[in-house]
């Protein structure tokens, strides 16, 4: 895993969570703009989860690997509940929804890279 | 021109209801915290239970209490935010006490649980989930009880 890739991460989801609380102060529900800068997180989680992936298959471990796995598989999962669920609101909380999603993601990703550089005991 | 923020929203900020709007976003923090408190408690007692059984045990505990939480919130009515409420004081309590525990006596805790030290590894958000969650649910039975008063009297 890669810490610049960690950062661009969370530089995006930080620009999702913005979107998502400005909708909510202009009153307004999600738009194209909230799709399309999801859609860019999803994508650097998705690399991301790319390069993990070969570097687990290369034999590479972090010492808790079932606690990673789970990290790995559900930060790909967020942004997706998110859009989803901001989507069926009506109202203009939709834009918080999603920029909670975006928040825990940019919280997740630097957990995952936590348990990926711990060393084994 | 498309609204590219999105289009006007529909009301209901005021909407006395935990399935909509506001109360929404409360719903979508309990999910993540039931999720991740679930997530960490079934990997704690599956790998590691004999570490530190009582931990482990408050990680499963905390987590039923936001999945009750949740449902409740989620659910709305009656029933539902009487079973948040409830939830959310269980879990208010504790935090506090597991919060005080975990720093009065370290050595039975010797690894961290969602509440250790009032919620710190979790930013302090489950010290103040409950209290939100608990404002919230007071905001809503105020909206009730206007709505009751100014409903106009049901034809006998």
């Amino acid at each position: 895993m890669s810490t610049p890739l960690v950062a661009l991460a969370t530089v995006v989801a930080l620009v999702v969570a913005a979107l998502g609380g400005l909708s909510t102060v202009l009153r307004r529900r999600t738009g194209l703009a909230h799709l399309v800068a999801a859609g860019v997180l999803e994508a650097v989680l998705l690399v991301q989860l790319v390069v993990v992936l070969v570097a687990l298959a290369g034999g590479e471990r972090p010492p808790e690997t079932a606690t990673f796995l789970a990290y790995l598989v559900s930060v790909v999962l967020v942004p997706v509940a998110g859009v989803l669920w901001s989507r069926t609101e009506p109202t203009r909380w939709a834009g918080t929804v999603l920029a909670v999603a975006a928040l825990v993601v940019s919280v997740m990703v630097w957990r995952l890279l936590q348990l990926w550089e711990a060393t084994g005991a | 021109m498309p609204d590219r923020l999105g289009a006007p929203a529909a009301g209901g900020d005021a909407a006395g209801s935990t399935a909509r709007g506001p109360g929404r976003v409360l719903v979508a923090v309990y999910g993540t915290f039931a999720l991740a408190a679930g997530a960490r408690a079934a990997v704690q007692l599956a790998t590691q239970f004999d570490e530190a059984p009582v931990a482990y045990l408050l990680s499963a505990f905390s987590a039923v209490v936001y999945v009750v939480a949740t449902v409740g919130l989620a659910r709305g009515g009656r029933t539902g935010r009487r079973t948040a409420a409830v939830a959310c004081v269980v879990e208010l309590v504790g935090v506090l006490v597991v919060g005080t525990l975990s720093l009065a006596d370290r050595a039975a805790f010797p690894d961290a649980t969602v509440w250790s030290v009032y919620g710190q590894g979790y930013g302090f958000v489950p010290l103040a989930l409950p209290v939100l969650g608990l404002l919230w649910l007071r905001h809503l039975a105020e909206l009730d009880r206007d709505a009751e008063e100014t409903a106009p009297p049901s034809p006998a």
